[in-house]
């Protein structure tokens, strides 16, 4: 029964949600609290005892036996180093602050409404812990359909389309990254066949992750890694997302309700750069290797493009949701540099990103509850009205504008740092980038800064203007300024946004081994390529 | 020296200060931490909200602290020493480990530094305790929480033992000077002024952080002490990833050109006076502006990796000193012409630095920190007396009002130090330092550059004064300001003048200010022991039976002095004695159609942010607003719904084909079958097509 401790992960949150289809309407949110609490406390536990924090290596790998799937390689096996475990801290973090931010905005359809969260932190939770391809993208997959509720039944006005799109884009794009996966392991179920003494022979099918990535590695040919880089690239930059392939954020995130934008940014978004990290960068490195160079440019343009965009918004949820696409750049050009620090500020930036953007689509939600209203033209002055919503919304800003001090700047510097040293070059770690690349990117620091001082220049500073309410507010009439609870959601993701700027210590630490890993292969393969390129030239 | 002499000195240099390689005592982790406390305190007098003025005495107190410690750590000085407060960054990999903790490098270049920035940084929150009282229970905790906050950014600037926590405490005091400039956050100019400035900063800020990248690409640590061994030992790789490390220097320039105010980043300076004064007076004009000096000093080492970067410091140095100058004529707003008149003595500075004279350089940067203080805080007096009258043509005679001796002379003092008034002021002293050396050196066009920061001393001499005769002497009237405090808001208007505080921190800082006349020497020794060493004395003896004219540190204390005198009487005949002739020149320069711009553009700063305006904000603008537009429209509704939209369309293609005749069926399965057959045979080589597409040649 070793399976049950990580699936519990899963289960509690399950539980929790079939409870609720059987408890009265006005216990759903306790009852909530109480799996998500639980599940936080539960992977707190699973941190503290977990034993490669240094090493890289895997714990908590367990196998749920007799499924009835095990003829066709198929298993739900769990497993988690350090890069995993602490997305999933992530994770068992935001939903309870998710769950108790929303206990005066929904008031319609709250059983439901609750039950999806739960649903899909089991499903979050789950991609981070899977350790078998199919049950990865069982959950990938299934957090689509809680989120596609949480927008369809309580997003705002153009709800319908902007479920549609995100379902349908996410969804294609990740369809095309299984048949890159399910190509991988059919190429090692058919050189892995079994010949049977009566002359035919059986496929070996496997679905292990980790037999899969050496096997990817070291066995398809540079033609089919470039095939299955362009599949695991159609799902997960969508997922990310990188430029062209974002249009469906900025409409997914205004229209989703407030918790839905905190766990779409913090979460969903680095389901995509985990399947880079996890996937990507460990199965096909020889196709990485030759194809960094496209992916940094692609992500730089983003970063600048959707930068450019960020300030001239008026809405404020699509603003900080084109943030959201400029900053993954940054994290996205880190994984590319394809060195440690480069690495480990990818890492980092996906907790940072987390914890920073998911705290100010936090501070919107409170803003829309009391004004139904995102909208810059509208809205102004407001630290004169709320001024501790002004200094958490000034404190994230800052924290997403990457002001050293806070965390958004050590990640946002590694990242740059292993760009900039990413040459041909350098030493240990060769890359294929380079100091132009960071420089380009580096401009992104500056736009970052003028869109988000733009921000706060109109909505929390100036002359005070608030909106006519349209409808008066729904349940419970909030005061004027933050409530004691609404403080409470905010200042754990604070507290973490001002350690982690000052001690970003214990996460490199804890990532380092991982990353050492992950990333064994590259520089003979950097080495290897760049011989050959200049025997070509 | 010509260029040749210069690359020669390099080595040279680099062989010359120690480093630092013992561990200094771990009581001075205080001074760091102290001003962080006082953040923590005044931010929780915030939340409590506190009512009365602790949040000042929290503030000065412990500021004060911070700067006893200081004077024992310089007691007890004896060699460069590091000391280590607590791990931030340390990622290892093979065995490489990327290192930068929060440490302090003691030499006596931070020393320098750190005396007068906490020391005045002390006086200017005592000060501002009495100025902000408007606001207690308002913004008054908020306000000392800003201040704080800078002093532990400066700091942290000042002290760092590596470049990463150097750039903190760089972007830290860009973020109290945000801060402190919108701290009137319900005014839009103060906002607008308080983005302008952190962006602006930023610019720069991308400068450093390429330096460091850099650095750290090329030597392999950015911590001082293996940086400075490396670069003494020659021990590093000239080539970084494409790079060279000749593009230090450059990267360094422009994050302090950004900081410190220089063409062609110093537009954010003037604006930044939407702030408090007090904040003035610390912030953008004694402590914070010279950072980007204090850098330069910092990296000498690498200043001198490229043989043309110093030359190019003195000349953008030279180049803003005057064009700050031109500007600060014909402004009206006190606090503006002391702002451009910072960036021109900033230019000063740089031009020191340029001129290899880092100890005129930090003279310099030394006395205008008092004198420029003083200068602050006397408008400051005035703002806060006449409900925020700031025009210099609507407060005259001050000196003959009551209660306003101490800042009429005080003020006056500190024009002085400014014009440059020889032997009894400081500035005259600093400044001569550097322009003599400007005579004195051989460099690209240096001669040009010697004249032009003559003719500046010129203008600021006029400047200064007109300021002062024009608030301080004459008849007495005066305006009020539009921020009517309670008092004086029911009947006539009655200036208030400044109490004890006010008055005593004036005469502390001007005191100070006197003292630093004799420093010259004391600043030598201070920057010779230094990574800023190598460069030349403030001070220099007159060469003996050279002939006066061959040495122009021998005449040219003879020549500022008279430049001086000439421009304060220029500013007593045209703003005292004859205020009307001002007007008649402006009205003459305006009337003939040759001149009648200058006024014009002079006034309007030489159109410089409408510039910036035209050529980068705006087109930036356009730019964002056409990929909105196409991202919105194209990219979103034409291609990516479009591609959705195919299948719908073939699915539409296909429906005549399901009508229920037989007969159609068996058309449609052979059609189906046929193109089955297409695909088998033509696929494979449409693969291998997009293979090669996709996969490249290989």
């Amino acid at each position: 029964m070793t399976w049950l401790w990580p699936a519990l992960l899963l289960l509690v949150p399950l539980a929790g949600a079939v409870a609720i289809m059987f408890a009265p309407a006005r216990q759903a949110k306790w009852i909530a609290l109480l799996a998500t609490t639980i599940t936080f406390v539960h992977s707190v536990i699973v941190a503290v005892a977990f034993e490669h924090w240094h090493d890289g290596g895997f714990d908590l790998e367990a196998v749920v036996p007799s499924l009835g799937m095990e003829s066709m390689g198929i298993a739900v096996r769990f497993g988690a180093d350090s890069v995993s475990l602490l997305l999933v801290l992530l994770t068992t973090l935001l939903v309870p602050l998710c769950v108790w931010g929303s206990f005066s905005a929904i008031s319609r359809r709250v059983k439901e409404y609750y039950g999806w969260l739960l649903v899909i932190e089991a499903a979050m939770v789950g991609v981070f812990l899977a350790r078998d391809v199919i049950f990865f993208y069982v959950c990938f997959e299934f957090t689509l359909i809680p989120m596609y509720f949480l927008i369809a039944i309580w997003g705002s006005s153009n709800r319908s389309r902007a479920c549609i799109k995100f379902f349908l884009f996410t969804f294609t794009g990740s369809l095309i990254a299984l048949a890159g996966l399910l190509y991988v392991a059919w190429q090692y179920a058919e050189i892995n066949a079994v010949f049977e003494p009566g002359g035919g022979s059986h496929l070996s099918w496997t679905f292990d992750i980790a037999t899969l990535t050496s096997f990817a590695a070291g066995t398809l040919s540079a033609s089919e890694q470039r095939w299955v880089l362009v599949a695991l690239m159609a799902g997960f930059a969508v997922k990310v997302p990188l430029f062209p392939l974002h249009t469906w954020l900025p409409l997914a995130h205004t229209e989703a309700p407030a918790a839905g934008s905190v766990l779409l940014a913090g979460v969903l978004l680095k389901l995509g750069t985990y399947g880079l990290y996890r996937f990507v960068l460990p199965m096909v490195p020889v196709a990485v290797v030759e194809y960094a160079p496209v992916i940094a440019v692609i992500s730089i343009i983003g970063i600048l493009y959707a930068a450019l965009i960020c300030w001239v918004q008026d809405d404020l949820k699509r603003l900080v949701a084109y943030s959201s696409v400029s900053h993954l750049g940054f994290c996205v050009l880190g994984l590319v540099a394809l060195n440690p620090l480069g690495a480990q500020g990818a890492v980092l930036y996906m907790i940072n990103h987390g914890l920073s953007t998911g705290a100010l689509f936090f501070l919107i939600g409170m803003i829309y509850e009391r004004y139904h209203s995102r909208d810059m033209a509208e809205l102004g002055g407001l630290a004169a009205r709320m001024p501790v919503w002004g200094f958490f919304m000034v404190f994230f800003t800052l924290a997403s504008v990457g002001l050293p001090g806070l965390n958004g700047f050590v990640s946002e510097m590694l990242c740059l740092i292993g760009t900039f040293t990413a040459s041909a070059t350098a030493e240990v770690y060769p890359g294929r980038l380079g100091p132009w690349y960071a420089a380009a990117a580096g401009v992104g620091m500056i736009f970052a800064a003028m869109y988000l001082l733009m921000m706060v220049g109109k909505v929390v500073f100036g002359p005070l203007k608030e909106p006519v309410v349209r409808e008066p507010a729904q349940g419970r009439a909030l005061p004027p300024d933050l409530c004691w609870r609404e403080i409470g959601v905010l200042i754990p993701l604070a507290v973490l946004c001002l350690y982690l700027g000052f001690q970003p210590k214990p996460v490199t630490d804890a990532a380092a081994g991982s990353i050492e890993t992950m990333l064994s292969a590259y520089p003979q393969e950097v080495r290897r390529y760049v011989a050959r390129e200049s025997a070509d030239g | 020296m010509t260029l040749a002499t210069l690359a020669m000195l390099a080595p040279r240099l680099a062989h010359e200060f120690p480093v630092a390689d013992a561990v200094g005592p771990e009581w001075a982790a205080w001074i760091l931490w102290l001003p962080a406390l006082s953040t923590v305190l005044c931010g929780m007098c915030a939340a409590l909200r506190v009512r009365n003025k602790l949040p000042a005495w929290i503030t000065v107190s412990l500021l004060s602290g911070s700067f006893i410690l200081t004077a024992m750590l310089f007691a007890g000085y004896e060699q460069p020493v590091t000391i280590h407060l607590v791990d931030w960054f340390g990622i290892t990999w093979s065995d490489t480990t990327f290192v930068a903790n929060f440490a302090f490098y003691v030499d006596r270049l931070t020393l320098l530094w750190m005396l007068f920035v906490t020391g005045l940084g002390t006086l200017i929150a005592l000060y501002a305790g009495e100025y902000m009282e408007g606001d207690v229970g308002a913004g008054y905790s908020r306000f000392f929480a800003g201040i704080s906050v800078f002093l532990f950014a400066m700091i942290a600037l000042v002290m760092a033992d590596n470049l990463l926590m150097l750039y903190l405490g760089w972007e830290g005091v860009g973020f109290a000077s945000y801060w402190l400039i919108g701290y009137y956050y319900r005014k839009p100019s103060a906002v607008a002024a308080a983005k302008k400035a952190f962006i602006v900063n930023r610019i720069g800020d991308l400068g450093l952080a390429l330096a460091v990248y850099l650095t750290w690409h090329a030597f392999g640590t950015v911590q001082y002490a293996e940086l400075f061994a490396a670069v003494q030992a020659n021990d590093f790789s000239a080539e970084a990833g494409g790079w060279s490390v000749q593009a230090i220097p450059f990267l360094l320039m422009l994050a302090a050109f950004g900081k410190s105010a220089q063409l062609p980043l110093y537009v954010w300076l003037p604006d930044a006076m939407e702030g408090p004064t007090p904040v003035s007076a610390l912030i953008h004009a004694a402590t914070m502006v010279t950072a980007g000096v204090f850098l330069l000093c910092r990296m000498f080492p690498l200043m001198v990796l490229n043989e043309l970067a110093l030359p190019v410091v003195a000349w953008v140095g030279g180049l803003t000193a005057l064009f700050a100058a031109s500007i600060a004529m014909a402004q009206h707003d006190i606090k503006r012409i002391f702002a451009y008149s910072t960036i021109s003595q900033l230019g000063y500075m740089f031009l020191g630095v340029g001129l290899f004279t880092t100890a005129g350089a930090a003279y310099h940067v030394f006395t205008h920190a008092f004198f420029k203080a003083v200068l602050f805080l006397t408008a400051g007096a005035v703002m806060h007396g006449f409900a925020g009258q700031i025009d210099l043509r609507k407060v005259s005679g001050l000196r003959h009002m009551p209660g306003w001796r101490v800042t009429s002379y005080t003020m006056l003092y500190a024009c002085m130090c400014l014009a440059g008034v020889p032997l009894v002021t400081n500035g005259f002293w600093s400044k001569d330092a550097i322009m003599a050396e400007a005579f004195a050196a051989v460099g690209p066009g240096y001669t040009a550059l010697a004249i032009i920061a003559l003719v500046t001393a010129l203008l600021t001499a006029y400047y200064t004064f007109r300021v002062w005769f024009r608030v301080c002497a004459g008849p007495v009237h005066y305006e009020p300001g539009l921020e009517q405090h309670g008092d004086a808001a029911g009947g006539a208007f009655h200036p208030h003048p400044p109490r004890l505080v006010i008055n005593l921190v004036l005469l502390t800082i001007s005191a100070g200010a006197v003292a630093s006349i004799f420093c010259a020497e004391w600043i030598n020794g201070m920057i010779e022991g230094s990574t800023a060493a190598g460069g030349l004395p403030a001070v220099h003896e007159a060469h003996e039976g050279a002939g006066v004219w061959s040495d122009p540190h021998a005449w040219m204390p003879y020549v500022a002095g008279a430049v001086g005198l000439v421009g304060i009487a220029i500013a007593w005949y045209l703003h005292l004695a004859n205020r009307t002739a001002a007007d008649d020149l402006k009205r003459a320069l305006q009337g003939n159609v040759v001149s009648a711009w200058l006024p014009r553009a002079m006034e309007n700063k030489w159109y410089v942010d409408e510039l910036y305006h035209g050529l980068i904000r705006a087109p930036l603008w356009l730019l964002g607003h056409i990929l909105n537009l196409l991202d919105r429209y194209v990219l979103d509704m034409v291609i990516v719904d479009g591609v959705a939209r195919i299948p719908r369309m073939l699915g539409r293609g296909f429906q005549p084909l399901a009508n229920g005749v037989l007969q159609s069926y068996a058309v449609s399965m052979v059609g189906g079958v046929a193109l089955i057959a297409i695909l088998v045979f033509v696929m494979p080589e449409f693969l291998e097509m997009l293979n090669g597409w996709i996969g490249g040649a290989r």
